[in-house]
């Protein structure tokens, strides 16, 4: 299975009150990717993220994380609690509001989940914890309680916390969209840092910049549907539709 | 059943002590009330008697009722002031529960914006009239839930008074129960009474909230 | 007062504290458990719980101390004065305590676990490692604050006999008949174990306060 893509997203549909959300998307992404979803907001950018961890259930289609299929196994029948969380131990999560642990410090933060999900020795985790907070430039900070960092700072934890399950793919949902303006750039310096390394990613942004700089390919949704999906050159430069080119406008 | 019918005989007996109960904590929460408003209008000036009055608060806040209706009843007689059972409760209860209603509206108090009473001063209000027309209303209507679970307190602390001989209602329960050896039934009956008394006065805060819901202010 | 009134008014003391101290320590696991049966809105147990919580917040605690000294004898359920006086404390705090867990409980943060879930965190992983000890911090402030006013409605229990520290001025003045003395002193032991209470509130409050972020 070892060159099977990241996420494999086969005909995703989901509705929240009779409302379509998500309309037969299909998306692969392969490792080392970079993918932006774009999109204005309802478009059920983030809706489709959090379906690819299970964290709302689709109500059609299939997704597979390095081959392995999450929410329903190969017979079709549903996963309980704990294989749905052994396959999201494969996934690593940003949020828009950081979603920090409040009754820990820095470093018990990024801990926690290798320690509790993986089993890992207390000294491990603790090693691959400092490693990943010299990464993201939060090492001063590691004693830290979060309710003591700005919102950048909250944001680059939040990072190394989903980088120490080694995920499969990291998802990011929004995660600039909470910060204040001067806060913005240190959490994308982070982000373009990881895609440098070879980190497969897929993120839910209004960064135009970024999405044109760091990604391999740009998905833009529009009413739960993908209507475009380009290579950043092309996406931005030449779009094929009226609607993402009144957007790239607008948004210019 | 026949013990339910010996409590049925007794009736009058309940009644005395509801009916005391009844007078005991309406007419203290009034005055407590009133008291309490008093004491916060004196705080909001910093004055000898403020910082005295802060001190009493205080000093509430660290006692149990109980040991203020000793004082009052069992040691005030050594002073030489002597004064029934009945009026040394009223008393105990007044006090006490006046240093918690001021206690609850300064928590209001200190966060109010100082904006709106300078918009009161502005217009020529005079502290006593800004304080009863501006200030009151809006603290009572803000601390209306921790003034609700005060007056079920001060309910509750009227059964204190039974250790200091007032006839009241959980007084009757135990003469009853001492009188015809009946405790279970006579208990049950008075625990009811009670239950229903903070029942109603629950309902009527909450329907007392409507009122400030009405002007916007928040779950209240 | 003399030495002896030192020693009678200390004893006193001690039965408060120690009486107050287990009725606590069982008030709070107590309404920790009733708190997360509710959560689980089981049917039927819920409207008991819910009925439970009513009548023990609206019964005063001298009217439920004479009723279980009183009435469980009928039962055929033998109970000194010291452990009726503990149930009474108990039954009458867990239910203030069950109150305080629940809204600590409704009131935690959806996307917390959202995170927990993401990290592939069990629903037991979670509750035990990032819920529960929030929920510890959270509800501490209202946890002290009830112990407080559990202490000051433990004179309850001298309606049934228990010589605790208010009922124990009544022995003192028997003898003394001097009453003002020992009710001061009994006054200002109150306010030292209360207002130890009071400054562990304060501390407790400022830790809570970082949680909210």
């Amino acid at each position: 299975m070892s060159d099977a893509p990241a996420v494999q997203i086969h005909r995703l549909s989901k509705s929240f009150g009779g409302i379509e959300v998500l309309r037969d998307v299909d998306l692969t992404v392969y490792k080392g990717e970079v993918v932006s979803v774009l999109g204005s907001s309802g478009s059920g950018k983030s809706t489709m993220l959090r379906c690819i961890n299970w964290l709302e259930e689709p109500d059609r289609g299939t997704i597979r994380i390095a081959g392995t299929r999450i929410g329903v196994d190969d017979k079709g029948r549903k996963m309980n609690n704990r294989e749905l969380a052994a396959i999201r131990a494969r996934t690593g999560m940003v949020f828009q509001s950081f979603n920090l642990w409040p009754h820990l410090t820095v470093l018990q933060n990024v801990m926690e989940s290798p320690i509790q999900v993986k089993g890992m020795h207390k000294d491990e985790a603790h090693a691959v914890a400092s490693a990943l907070l010299e990464k993201v430039g939060m090492a001063e900070k590691a004693d830290a309680y979060p309710f003591t960092l700005s919102g950048g700072q909250k944001q680059r934890v939040a990072i190394a916390r989903a980088l120490a399950m080694s995920p499969e793919v990291i998802l990011f949902d929004e995660p600039t969209s909470a910060l204040d303006p001067e806060r913005v750039g240190e959490v994308l310096q982070v982000m373009k840092n990881l895609s440098a390394e070879g980190y497969t990613m897929i993120v839910v942004t209004h960064e135009m910049e970024f999405a044109r700089a760091v990604s391999d390919q740009v998905v833009f949704l529009e009413k739960g549907l993908i209507i475009e999906k380009a290579a950043p050159e092309k996406f931005f430069t030449r779009p094929e539709t009226e609607r993402v080119r009144r957007f790239l406008e607008l948004s210019a | 059943m026949s013990e339910w019918s010996i409590i049925w005989e007794a009736r009058d007996l309940f009644f005395a002590g509801i009916w005391n109960t009844l007078v005991l904590f309406v007419l203290s929460f009034v005055a407590a009330f009133v008291l309490g408003c008093g004491m916060l209008f004196l705080l909001e000036e910093r004055t000898r008697l403020s910082i005295v009055l802060r001190w009493v608060i205080n000093l509430m806040r660290m006692l149990p009722f109980l040991i203020l209706a000793y004082l009052l009843y069992y040691g005030l007689p050594q002073l030489g002031l002597r004064m029934s059972a009945w009026t040394a409760g009223l008393i105990a209860l007044t006090i006490y529960h006046a240093a918690y209603i001021a206690e609850i509206l300064r928590g209001a108090r200190i966060v109010l914006p100082a904006g709106q009473i300078e918009a009161a001063k502005a217009h020529g209000f005079r502290p006593f009239r800004l304080f009863y027309r501006i200030l009151l209303p809006q603290l009572v209507i803000k601390t209306r839930p921790l003034l609700g679970n005060q007056l079920i307190y001060a309910l509750k602390d009227t059964a204190f008074l039974t250790i200091i001989t007032v006839q009241e209602l959980t007084a009757a329960a135990n003469s009853v129960q001492a009188t015809y050896f009946i405790p279970t039934e006579a208990f049950v009956v008075v625990i009811f009474f009670y239950w229903i008394i903070s029942i109603a006065l629950e309902l009527a805060l909450k329907w007392a909230g409507r009122f400030g819901a009405k002007r916007g202010f928040e779950h209240v | 007062m003399n030495g002896q009134a030192w020693m009678l008014l200390l004893e006193g003391a001690w039965t408060t504290v120690w009486i107050s101290g287990i009725a606590i320590a069982l008030g709070v696991v107590i309404g920790l458990v009733i708190a997360m049966v509710r959560m689980a809105r089981i049917p039927f147990i819920d409207q008991i719980l819910v009925l439970y919580v009513s009548l023990a917040r609206a019964t005063p605690l001298v009217t439920l101390s004479l009723f279980l000294f009183l009435a469980t004898p009928t039962f055929g359920i033998a109970m000194d004065r010291n452990t009726a006086a503990i149930l009474a404390l108990t039954l009458n705090t867990a239910a203030f305590n069950a109150e305080v867990w629940r809204s600590a409980f409704l009131s935690f943060s959806r996307e917390q676990k959202e995170a927990a879930m993401a990290c592939g965190m069990t629903n037991g992983t979670f509750f035990r490692r990032i819920m529960l000890p929030q929920m510890f911090t959270s509800s501490l402030p209202g946890l002290v604050n009830e112990m407080s006013f559990l202490i000051k409605s433990s004179p309850a229990i001298a309606v049934i006999g228990v010589v605790e520290l208010t009922r124990v001025t009544n022995r003192i003045t028997a003898v003394t008949y001097e009453p003002l003395p020992p009710i001061l002193a009994a006054a200002v032991l109150y306010m030292l174990i209360i207002g130890a209470l009071l400054k562990l509130q304060a501390i407790a409050e400022k830790k809570a306060n970082r949680l909210a972020m």
